[in-house]
């Protein structure tokens, strides 16, 4: 007897209502129980109390869940075909023929849980990326082309006027009514030099700039080209004598005739009659 | 609430009736049963719809295995609640189910079920629900745990941070007060 309380004591019983035993324990206690009648009393106690506790927690299902499911045990009784919805109630029969239609067993649409999403996600997510790498790439080289065909476009432009003035030049030299007249330098600018051309026929004074040596000439000055006509000097204009120049040849106002040819520093702008302590050359056509 | 009668037969007519294969012992079955063994799955295994697919297989088999059940094995809600619970805990141990679902604390589950459905409120079971609240908390939990979570007491145990021995005590007492209750 005292084997026998001990026994139940140590819960071993609960634990087989529980199903959480053993196979081993399992039979022990099912022995046990067709052996003493006192362990299957206890046992029956555990029994009828889980039992109530689990209907005291019940949670009814779905309504439409008892014709799914008495539907999937109805073909196990082979040509026994129908069951009634709700076999003992008392409604009207529009309320059964509702239920009827309500325990119609429809196939569970398959649950997917694919992962496709996750890679599709993944995979737009990465083309995006290289999307944008290449346009950036794509971008860069746009514009390095775009700076590459500025500058072609200025040096063509720069080719373009160089030949301009080389024709300009070369007509010069080609058309015979041209004379050269080369104007030296005074006692006191030995080293200056200057060419021109100058066609009495077409009234034409072209400077040789890019040959010619002269001082540069500061801001507030410059060089004045006088034509000597009767012993009187015609103002033929004014230019610059700067180093770095891209001018080759420079085309002086207009005159018929000239006895001589002569430069002068004057203000800038010119003035109307020459300085002529600062002539610089001169030379007799 | 016109709640449509179902039918009802003692465990030993119903038990009767399963063996000769009738077919009002199945709806009779299901009427009887149903409720008190959703409310054990759909506490281990909370997502609805898997729960009522637990439910549909528990049923399949207890019809299926019904010849293995035998009465000097005990009752047979036990062998059914048993049937439920380990197909539940199959399920909510299975690799898929684990990866479709984010494991969720465990106090919050038994009470919050109860607050989203209609449990079902029996006239003699009136009271019994005051009195299992006011179970000790500490053998509530450890019944909770067993029973409606699919723990087993080796694992309560570990989880509670108790040692087996006080894990076995506490579950008897539990119970014990259930009778008490219950008589």
């Amino acid at each position: 007897m005292e084997d026998l309380k001990a026994y139940i004591e140590t819960g071993i019983l609960e634990l087989y209502v529980l199903g959480d035993i053993t196979p081993d324990e399992k039979h022990q206690v099912e022995a046990m129980a067709l052996k003493h009648p006192e362990v299957k009393a206890e046992l029956d106690e555990i029994e009828l109390s889980m039992e109530r506790y689990a209907k005291e927690n019940a949670v009814e299902p779905s309504e439409n869940l008892r014709g799914r499911i008495l539907g999937s045990l109805l073909t196990n009784f082979g040509d026994d075909s129908n069951f009634t919805a709700a076999p003992l109630h008392t409604e009207a029969d529009t309320y059964e023929d509702e239920e009827q239609q309500d325990n119609k067993i429809v196939a569970m649409p398959a649950r997917k849980e694919g992962n496709f999403y996750k890679y599709a996600f993944a995979a737009s997510l990465a083309l995006l990326i290289a999307s944008a790498v290449a346009i950036f790439n794509l971008n860069n080289k746009l514009q390095d082309s775009n700076t590459q065909l500025l500058s072609l476009q200025q040096s063509k432009q720069q080719f373009a006027n160089q030949v301009n003035l080389m024709d300009k030049e070369l007509t010069v030299f080609r058309d015979t009514s041209y004379k050269l007249i080369r104007l030296k330098g005074t006692p006191k600018n030995e080293t200056s030099a200057l060419t021109l051309a100058f066609s009495p026929g077409k009234k034409k004074v072209v400077l040789d700039i890019a040959n010619m040596k002269m001082a540069e000439n500061d801001k507030a000055h410059q060089y004045q080209l006088w034509a000597l006509v009767g012993g009187k000097p015609v103002d033929l204009g004014v230019f610059d004598s700067v180093s770095d120049s891209t001018v080759s040849i420079k085309e002086m106002k207009s005159i018929a005739s000239a006895d001589a040819f002569a430069v002068t520093l004057e203000p800038r702008g010119g003035s109307v009659n020459p300085t002529l302590d600062q002539m610089v050359v001169l030379g007799k056509y | 609430m016109s709640k449509k009668r179902k039918i009802s037969l003692s465990e030993d007519e119903l038990v009767l009736a399963l063996r000769n294969h009738e077919k009002v012992a199945v709806e009779a079955l299901y009427d009887m049963y149903s409720s008190s063994l959703f409310g054990v799955i759909s506490r281990i295994v909370i997502d609805t719809a898997i729960a009522e697919d637990i439910l549909q297989e528990t049923f399949v088999k207890i019809w299926h295995s019904f010849s293995s059940y035998s009465t000097d094995k005990g009752r047979l809600f036990t062998w059914m609640v048993n049937i439920a619970r380990n197909l539940a805990i199959d399920k909510i141990r299975s690799k898929d189910f684990k990866n479709q679902n984010k494991n969720q604390e465990i106090e919050n589950n038994v009470t919050s079920i109860d607050e989203q459905r209609n449990t079902v409120y029996k006239p003699e079971l009136m009271g019994v629900k005051d009195l299992v609240q006011t179970l000790k908390s500490d053998q509530k939990s450890i019944i909770d745990l067993v029973y409606f979570k699919g723990y087993t007491h080796v694992e309560a145990a570990e989880e509670l941070g108790i040692p087996l021995g006080t894990i076995k005590t506490r579950l008897r007492m539990g119970i014990q007060e259930l009778r008490k209750h219950f008589n």
